[in-house]
Protein backbone atom coordinates (compact mmCIF):
# COMPACT_ATOMS: atom_id res chain seq x y z
CA UNK A 1 0.00 0.00 0.00
CA UNK A 2 2.97 2.46 1.19
CA UNK A 3 4.56 1.65 -2.08
CA UNK A 4 1.90 2.20 -4.25
CA UNK A 5 1.27 5.24 -2.83
CA UNK A 6 4.66 6.58 -3.51
CA UNK A 7 3.99 5.12 -6.97
CA UNK A 8 1.57 7.76 -7.22
CA UNK A 9 3.66 10.59 -5.79
CA UNK A 10 6.58 10.24 -7.42
CA UNK A 11 7.52 13.11 -9.78
CA UNK A 12 6.94 12.72 -13.20
CA UNK A 13 9.51 12.78 -16.06
CA UNK A 14 9.94 15.39 -18.30
CA UNK A 15 9.55 13.50 -21.25
CA UNK A 16 5.43 13.95 -20.06
CA UNK A 17 5.00 17.12 -20.23
CA UNK A 18 6.99 17.69 -23.86
CA UNK A 19 4.90 14.73 -25.31
CA UNK A 20 1.56 16.35 -24.04
CA UNK A 21 3.39 20.07 -25.31
CA UNK A 22 3.63 18.04 -28.47
CA UNK A 23 0.75 16.37 -29.31
CA UNK A 24 -1.28 19.64 -28.42
CA UNK A 25 0.69 21.73 -30.89
CA UNK A 26 -0.03 19.19 -33.48
CA UNK A 27 -3.90 19.00 -32.44
CA UNK A 28 -3.69 23.01 -33.03
CA UNK A 29 -2.40 22.84 -36.03
CA UNK A 30 -4.24 19.97 -37.41
CA UNK A 31 -7.66 22.55 -36.41
CA UNK A 32 -5.34 25.86 -38.19
CA UNK A 33 -5.23 23.71 -41.28
CA UNK A 34 -8.62 22.41 -41.85
CA UNK A 35 -11.00 25.00 -40.19
CA UNK A 36 -12.67 27.30 -42.63
CA UNK A 37 -13.62 29.62 -39.82
CA UNK A 38 -10.82 32.16 -39.28
CA UNK A 39 -11.61 33.02 -35.59
CA UNK A 40 -11.66 29.34 -35.46
CA UNK A 41 -8.53 29.43 -37.11
CA UNK A 42 -7.16 31.92 -34.56
CA UNK A 43 -8.56 29.48 -31.47
CA UNK A 44 -6.15 26.78 -33.02
CA UNK A 45 -2.68 29.33 -33.22
CA UNK A 46 -3.81 30.34 -29.46
CA UNK A 47 -3.84 26.60 -28.38
CA UNK A 48 -0.27 26.01 -30.50
CA UNK A 49 0.73 28.77 -28.37
CA UNK A 50 -0.40 27.51 -25.20
CA UNK A 51 1.24 24.16 -25.93
CA UNK A 52 5.03 25.71 -26.89
CA UNK A 53 4.79 28.29 -23.08
CA UNK A 54 3.63 24.59 -22.11
CA UNK A 55 7.27 23.12 -22.80
CA UNK A 56 8.81 26.52 -22.21
CA UNK A 57 7.42 25.94 -18.56
CA UNK A 58 8.74 22.39 -17.94
CA UNK A 59 12.11 23.22 -19.21
CA UNK A 60 12.15 25.80 -16.91
CA UNK A 61 11.12 23.71 -13.97
CA UNK A 62 13.36 20.55 -15.17
CA UNK A 63 16.67 21.61 -16.33
CA UNK A 64 19.22 22.86 -13.63
CA UNK A 65 21.14 25.21 -15.52
CA UNK A 66 18.35 27.30 -16.59
CA UNK A 67 17.33 29.09 -13.85
CA UNK A 68 13.87 29.81 -14.68
CA UNK A 69 14.29 31.88 -17.50
CA UNK A 70 11.78 29.72 -19.39
CA UNK A 71 9.05 31.25 -17.16
CA UNK A 72 9.91 34.81 -18.00
CA UNK A 73 9.73 33.50 -21.91
CA UNK A 74 6.61 32.40 -21.30
CA UNK A 75 5.04 35.90 -19.86
CA UNK A 76 6.71 37.63 -23.06
CA UNK A 77 4.47 35.25 -25.29
CA UNK A 78 1.49 35.45 -23.41
CA UNK A 79 1.84 39.31 -23.84
CA UNK A 80 2.59 38.61 -28.20
CA UNK A 81 -0.21 36.24 -28.18
CA UNK A 82 -2.62 38.81 -26.66
CA UNK A 83 -1.27 41.79 -29.19
CA UNK A 84 -1.94 39.11 -31.76
CA UNK A 85 -5.53 38.39 -30.73
CA UNK A 86 -6.31 41.91 -30.37
CA UNK A 87 -5.07 42.74 -34.10
CA UNK A 88 -6.26 39.42 -35.65
CA UNK A 89 -10.09 39.80 -34.37
CA UNK A 90 -9.99 43.07 -35.57
CA UNK A 91 -8.90 42.16 -39.40
CA UNK A 92 -11.81 39.30 -39.27
CA UNK A 93 -13.79 42.25 -38.17
CA UNK A 94 -12.79 44.41 -40.85
CA UNK A 95 -13.23 41.64 -43.21
CA UNK A 96 -16.36 40.84 -42.02
CA UNK A 97 -17.72 44.03 -42.94
CA UNK A 98 -16.81 44.39 -46.32
CA UNK A 99 -17.48 40.56 -47.69
CA UNK A 100 -20.04 39.24 -45.32
CA UNK A 101 -18.13 36.19 -44.51
CA UNK A 102 -14.96 35.37 -42.25
CA UNK A 103 -14.58 31.73 -44.03
CA UNK A 104 -10.78 31.74 -45.17
CA UNK A 105 -11.31 30.05 -48.31
CA UNK A 106 -13.71 32.40 -49.70
CA UNK A 107 -12.14 35.61 -49.39
CA UNK A 108 -9.68 35.30 -52.57
CA UNK A 109 -9.26 39.07 -53.34
CA UNK A 110 -5.42 38.51 -53.41
CA UNK A 111 -5.90 34.99 -55.48
CA UNK A 112 -3.76 34.92 -58.61
CA UNK B 1 1.26 13.92 -9.40
CA UNK B 2 0.28 10.78 -11.83
CA UNK B 3 -3.06 11.33 -11.04
CA UNK B 4 -3.60 14.81 -11.38
CA UNK B 5 -1.08 14.87 -14.32
CA UNK B 6 -3.31 12.19 -16.26
CA UNK B 7 -6.01 14.47 -15.77
CA UNK B 8 -5.06 17.48 -16.53
CA UNK B 9 -3.32 16.03 -19.94
CA UNK B 10 -6.27 14.12 -20.84
CA UNK B 11 -8.60 17.87 -19.90
CA UNK B 12 -6.69 19.41 -21.90
CA UNK B 13 -5.95 17.26 -24.80
CA UNK B 14 -9.87 16.29 -25.27
CA UNK B 15 -10.63 19.80 -25.03
CA UNK B 16 -8.40 20.85 -27.74
CA UNK B 17 -9.66 18.15 -30.00
CA UNK B 18 -13.19 19.75 -29.26
CA UNK B 19 -12.16 22.73 -30.37
CA UNK B 20 -11.02 21.47 -33.68
CA UNK B 21 -14.00 18.92 -34.33
CA UNK B 22 -16.71 20.72 -32.63
CA UNK B 23 -19.34 22.43 -35.02
CA UNK B 24 -20.32 25.16 -33.17
CA UNK B 25 -18.23 27.57 -33.31
CA UNK B 26 -19.16 29.01 -29.78
CA UNK B 27 -18.71 25.30 -28.11
CA UNK B 28 -15.16 25.74 -29.66
CA UNK B 29 -14.74 28.72 -27.94
CA UNK B 30 -15.57 27.59 -24.56
CA UNK B 31 -13.52 24.25 -25.26
CA UNK B 32 -10.57 26.39 -25.64
CA UNK B 33 -10.80 27.77 -22.40
CA UNK B 34 -11.06 24.37 -20.60
CA UNK B 35 -7.59 23.52 -22.56
CA UNK B 36 -6.26 27.05 -21.12
CA UNK B 37 -7.32 25.51 -18.12
CA UNK B 38 -5.96 22.23 -17.95
CA UNK B 39 -2.49 24.30 -18.95
CA UNK B 40 -3.09 26.57 -15.88
CA UNK B 41 -2.89 23.65 -14.14
CA UNK B 42 0.34 22.00 -15.64
CA UNK B 43 1.81 25.33 -14.55
CA UNK B 44 0.60 24.72 -10.86
CA UNK B 45 2.56 21.39 -11.55
CA UNK B 46 5.64 23.20 -12.73
CA UNK B 47 6.24 25.67 -9.88
CA UNK B 48 5.13 28.57 -11.82
CA UNK B 49 1.72 29.31 -9.83
CA UNK B 50 2.41 33.28 -10.89
CA UNK B 51 2.46 31.92 -14.42
CA UNK B 52 -0.67 29.79 -13.91
CA UNK B 53 -2.69 33.17 -12.45
CA UNK B 54 -1.80 35.23 -15.43
CA UNK B 55 -2.83 32.19 -17.63
CA UNK B 56 -6.05 31.92 -15.92
CA UNK B 57 -6.85 35.83 -16.11
CA UNK B 58 -5.38 36.61 -19.40
CA UNK B 59 -6.58 33.07 -21.49
CA UNK B 60 -9.41 31.91 -19.45
CA UNK B 61 -10.26 35.53 -19.14
CA UNK B 62 -9.59 38.23 -21.44
CA UNK B 63 -8.83 36.18 -24.90
CA UNK B 64 -11.69 33.79 -24.59
CA UNK B 65 -14.03 36.79 -23.72
CA UNK B 66 -12.15 38.92 -26.60
CA UNK B 67 -12.67 35.98 -29.22
CA UNK B 68 -16.79 35.65 -28.04
CA UNK B 69 -17.10 38.99 -29.02
CA UNK B 70 -15.84 38.21 -32.41
CA UNK B 71 -18.35 35.18 -33.03
CA UNK B 72 -20.91 37.81 -31.70
CA UNK B 73 -19.71 40.05 -34.56
CA UNK B 74 -18.90 37.86 -37.18
CA UNK B 75 -20.94 34.88 -37.44
CA UNK B 76 -23.94 34.33 -38.94
CA UNK B 77 -26.25 31.40 -38.70
CA UNK B 78 -24.31 28.44 -40.32
CA UNK B 79 -25.28 25.07 -41.70
CA UNK B 80 -24.48 22.25 -39.24
CA UNK B 81 -22.79 19.59 -40.80
CA UNK B 82 -19.71 18.61 -40.07
CA UNK B 83 -18.43 18.64 -44.12
CA UNK B 84 -19.09 22.57 -44.02
CA UNK B 85 -17.02 23.71 -41.35
CA UNK B 86 -13.88 22.21 -43.09
CA UNK B 87 -11.69 22.50 -46.23
CA UNK B 88 -10.70 20.08 -48.74
CA UNK B 89 -7.59 19.80 -46.51
CA UNK B 90 -8.99 17.67 -43.94
CA UNK B 91 -7.01 13.97 -44.62
CA UNK B 92 -3.84 15.32 -46.22
CA UNK B 93 -4.07 18.33 -43.04
CA UNK B 94 -4.74 15.14 -40.60
CA UNK B 95 -1.63 13.46 -41.80
CA UNK B 96 0.84 16.75 -41.98
CA UNK B 97 -0.74 17.01 -38.13
CA UNK B 98 0.14 13.51 -37.78
CA UNK B 99 3.36 13.58 -38.66
CA UNK B 100 4.29 16.70 -36.77
CA UNK B 101 2.80 15.32 -33.43
CA UNK B 102 5.08 12.09 -33.99
CA UNK B 103 7.92 13.78 -34.75
CA UNK B 104 7.98 16.21 -31.92
CA UNK B 105 7.18 13.09 -29.62
CA UNK B 106 9.43 10.69 -30.72
CA UNK B 107 12.20 13.30 -31.10
CA UNK B 108 11.53 14.77 -27.41
CA UNK B 109 10.97 11.03 -26.04
CA UNK B 110 14.46 9.67 -27.02
CA UNK B 111 16.73 12.60 -25.76
CA UNK B 112 18.70 11.21 -22.59
CA UNK B 113 16.94 13.59 -19.90
CA UNK B 114 19.01 12.19 -17.48
CA UNK B 115 20.04 14.97 -14.26
CA UNK B 116 16.64 16.31 -15.00
CA UNK B 117 14.69 16.63 -12.09
CA UNK B 118 11.37 18.99 -10.85
CA UNK B 119 12.20 21.89 -8.71
CA UNK B 120 14.06 24.27 -10.29
CA UNK B 121 11.52 26.52 -11.38
CA UNK B 122 10.84 30.10 -9.84
CA UNK B 123 8.32 29.39 -7.50
CA UNK B 124 8.48 32.72 -5.66
CA UNK B 125 6.67 35.47 -7.56
CA UNK B 126 9.71 37.45 -6.39
CA UNK B 127 11.93 35.01 -8.52
CA UNK B 128 9.47 35.58 -11.49
CA UNK B 129 9.73 39.27 -11.31
CA UNK B 130 13.85 39.38 -11.00
CA UNK B 131 13.28 37.24 -13.99
CA UNK B 132 11.63 39.60 -16.11
CA UNK B 133 13.87 42.56 -15.23
CA UNK B 134 16.94 40.49 -15.48
CA UNK B 135 18.21 41.13 -12.14
CA UNK B 136 20.42 38.40 -10.07
CA UNK B 137 21.66 36.34 -12.50
CA UNK B 138 19.13 36.29 -14.76
CA UNK B 139 19.67 36.87 -18.86
CA UNK B 140 19.70 40.69 -19.13
CA UNK B 141 18.13 40.94 -22.22
CA UNK B 142 15.04 40.56 -20.10
CA UNK B 143 15.19 43.75 -19.18
CA UNK B 144 14.99 44.92 -22.93
CA UNK B 145 12.32 42.32 -24.02
CA UNK B 146 9.87 43.52 -21.05
CA UNK B 147 9.84 47.40 -22.60
CA UNK B 148 9.61 46.25 -26.23
CA UNK B 149 6.60 44.16 -25.07
CA UNK B 150 5.20 46.50 -23.22
CA UNK B 151 5.77 49.26 -26.56
CA UNK B 152 4.19 46.51 -28.74
CA UNK B 153 0.78 46.00 -26.62
CA UNK B 154 -0.02 49.65 -27.26
CA UNK B 155 0.63 49.47 -30.62
CA UNK B 156 -1.25 46.54 -31.37
CA UNK B 157 -4.46 48.38 -29.33
CA UNK B 158 -3.92 51.20 -31.53
CA UNK B 159 -3.92 49.07 -34.60
CA UNK B 160 -6.82 47.26 -33.04
CA UNK B 161 -8.79 50.01 -33.13
CA UNK B 162 -7.70 51.54 -35.81
CA UNK B 163 -8.29 48.72 -38.29
CA UNK B 164 -11.84 47.75 -36.94
CA UNK B 165 -13.13 51.34 -37.24
CA UNK B 166 -16.15 51.84 -38.96
CA UNK B 167 -15.28 54.80 -41.74
CA UNK B 168 -17.92 56.98 -42.23
CA UNK B 169 -20.95 56.58 -44.39
CA UNK B 170 -19.87 52.73 -44.69
CA UNK B 171 -22.11 49.63 -43.44
CA UNK B 172 -25.51 49.96 -41.35
CA UNK B 173 -25.99 50.98 -38.07
CA UNK B 174 -27.99 47.97 -36.45
CA UNK B 175 -28.36 49.83 -33.18
CA UNK B 176 -30.67 52.53 -34.70
CA UNK B 177 -32.33 50.45 -37.42
CA UNK B 178 -33.63 47.66 -35.27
Amino acid sequence: MQQFLDTLNAALPLEGYLVVGAVMFAIGAWGALIRRNAVVVFMCIELMINAVNLSLVAFADYLPNAGGAGVGYAVLVIAVAAAEVAVGLAIALAVYRSRKTVNVDEINLMKG
Amino acid sequence: MIVAFIFLASMTLISALAVVLSRNVIHSALFMSGSFFGVAGFFVMLNAPALAAFQVLIYVGAVTVVILFGIMFTQRPQVRRFRLIVNRQMWSGLFVALGVGAFLAYILSIQNWDGTSPGYGPRETADLGEILLGLNGAPEIFSLLFEVISVLLLVAVVAAIVVSRRKTGEGIDRGVEE
